[in-house]
């Protein structure tokens, strides 16, 4: 996405669901961080993911809560917001594909601890449904 | 053999929506009271459910996107997370009356207390969740719900005056001695329950379960022309055999024994058999709808992976949404509340949390960026916004009218 399309950030990309090359789903776009280039004119960096993003833009008490909550959680390695770097985006259609798979980009903290710990130990949780 | 089931899902969503524990209930109540002068509130249900879940099935099958993954997209995250705490509450509400309407349903021929069977009902859930592959859970539920066509068989045995019958339906009027805020009240209450909003978060789950694309849309009409219509007419035999039986009678139904009564009397001990396995069948349907939408409304909203089409593993906060629902759900039925009385207030609820539900879809489904030369056409159009008019009023109306009638009394 380096040809400098221009965008609705509301209406294209804010809130859309973010998917793999295999399209199974990542997370949505929360939230998204901008630069200035050099005349000035902002672009769009990365995709940034999970409560800690979404919570600013709830607003409110229950959005503090959420963003507190999460931040919280997160371990030392975890302290930066997940972001998804916005050159890593292949295609922007009703979802936005990127071209790493959720494994390798580790977004959601969330969904690996409950695998781990709650989902894993059910038996039957390895097979697909029959 | 394939084309059989290729409605299945319609017909499971449509059973979930129009002869759940709560339409079982509000059409024997409403028939056993109002006779068929209140059709024209289940035959306007039908109308409306029919145009949405039309578009919403094509939605899917255009974009690959469930309903609340666009309901956020389109209304902002402050909006829509007020969407989905409104629906799912409804919905977890529901979930919690068709797991006692289960238990209830086996009381009917164990004669041992519903209270018992409620967590093994949980866990039967659950694990039918956990395991069974969606196409199948759908095949069966489905076409087993379809057992309730012997209220249309009983409708028959009791050979009514079908003129009369008619006439009732096509002519709406209030029976003199009923109060008109109860009439309201109750035809709200039918609505609702024709159109609850899971069945569309359920529907158009289905689709992605089922990887439909555009070429699916027919698929997804069939389904929606067979499955809602199909449904709504069960509905209308319910109410028009509790007018025939109980009406004259004057049997008040409270009971699910109380809905079962019609068919004992006109097709007797095989029609009880059947209709009993129907309600089973049915309310189990629905339970596994509504737990299921339990987990997509919530996951579609935060962009996790959801769905029945990855192992567990890779979808671990749907399961969990999914596992906590059915223990909540368990819970609720368990602290010996009536479940008929949580399925009548569930009804009136979903009439209130309509328009946040239908307003977004009928958005999207004008929007050529996502739809392209899919969008709605004229007909639709001017068919939805009108509907959406009645929706409005309806759900404004619901609540003071529950409070004004004491719930219909």
């Amino acid at each position: 996405m380096s040809d400098g399309r221009e965008l609705d950030l509301q209406l294209h990309l804010l809130d859309r669901q973010v998917q793999d090359p295999d399209r199974r789903m990542i997370c949505k776009v929360d939230d998204l961080e901008l630069e200035l280039d050099a005349s000035g004119r902002p672009y769009v960096t990365a995709i940034l993911a999970g409560p800690r993003a979404l919570g600013p833009r709830l607003g409110g008490r229950l959005g503090r809560w959420m963003a507190a909550i999460a931040g919280r959680l997160a371990t030392p390695e975890e302290s930066e917001i997940p972001r998804i770097d916005f050159a890593q985006v292949t295609e922007i259609g009703s979802a936005i594909t990127i071209a790493r798979t959720s494994d390798e980009l580790n977004v959601a903290p969330l969904e690996g601890w409950l695998d781990r710990h709650v989902i894993a130990r059910i038996p039957g949780s390895l097979h697909e449904s029959e | 053999m394939k084309k059989i089931f290729a409605a299945t899902l319609g017909i499971l969503t449509a059973i979930g929506g129009f002869v759940d524990i709560g339409d079982l209930v509000t059409n024997a109540l409403v028939g056993s009271r109002y006779g068929l002068s209140l059709a024209w509130a289940t035959l306007g249900g039908i109308v409306g459910i029919c145009l949405y879940a039309e578009m919403s099935g094509r939605v899917a099958a255009v974009t690959g996107r469930g309903t609340f993954d666009l309901v956020r997209e389109r209304l902002g995250p402050r909006f829509g997370l007020a969407n989905l705490i409104a629906s799912f509450l409804v919905t977890i509400l529901t979930f919690t009356a068709e797991i006692g309407g289960i238990a209830l349903s086996i009381e009917l021929v164990t004669s041992v207390n519903y209270l018992l069977w409620v967590p093994l009902v949980g866990l039967a859930v659950w694990l039918i969740i956990w395991r069974v592959k969606f196409s199948l859970l759908e095949d069966v539920f489905g076409l087993l719900g379809l057992t309730l066509i012997v209220y249309a068989v009983a409708l028959w045995q009791l050979n009514p005056g079908w003129g009369d019958l008619l006439h009732q339906i096509a002519v709406p009027h209030k029976p003199h001695e009923e109060g008109l805020l109860p009439y309201f009240y109750y035809a709200i209450a039918l609505f609702g329950a024709a159109m609850t909003p899971y069945e569309v978060f359920f529907f158009s789950s289905g689709g992605v379960e089922e990887r439909w694309t555009k070429k699916d849309i027919s698929t997804s009409r069939v389904n929606v022309f067979i499955g809602f219509p199909l449904g709504g007419l069960l509905s209308l035999c319910i109410a028009a055999v509790a007018a025939l039986v109980l009406l004259p009678r004057n049997i008040q139904v409270d009971t699910l024994g109380g809905v079962s009564l019609p068919v004992a009397v006109a097709a007797g001990k095989i029609g009880l058999a059947v209709v009993i396995l129907g309600f089973v069948a049915a309310t189990f349907g629905a339970a596994l709808e509504t737990g299921l939408s339990c987990g997509y409304a919530v996951s579609q909203y935060f962009g996790w992976q959801w769905g029945k089409f990855v192992k567990p593993r890779n979808a671990a906060r749907f399961h969990v949404v999914v596992l906590l629902s059915v223990v909540v759900a368990v819970g609720g039925v368990l602290t010996t509340i009536d479940p008929i009385t949580i399925t009548e207030y569930s009804v009136v609820f979903s009439a209130v949390a309509l328009p946040l539900t239908y307003f977004p879809i009928l958005v999207i489904s004008n929007d050529p960026d996502y739809m392209g030369d899919k969008v709605n056409g004229r007909i639709s159009n001017t068919l939805a916004t009108l509907f959406l008019g009645v929706i409005l009023v309806a759900a404004t109306a619901a609540i003071p009218l529950m409070l004004l009638t004491k719930a219909g009394q």
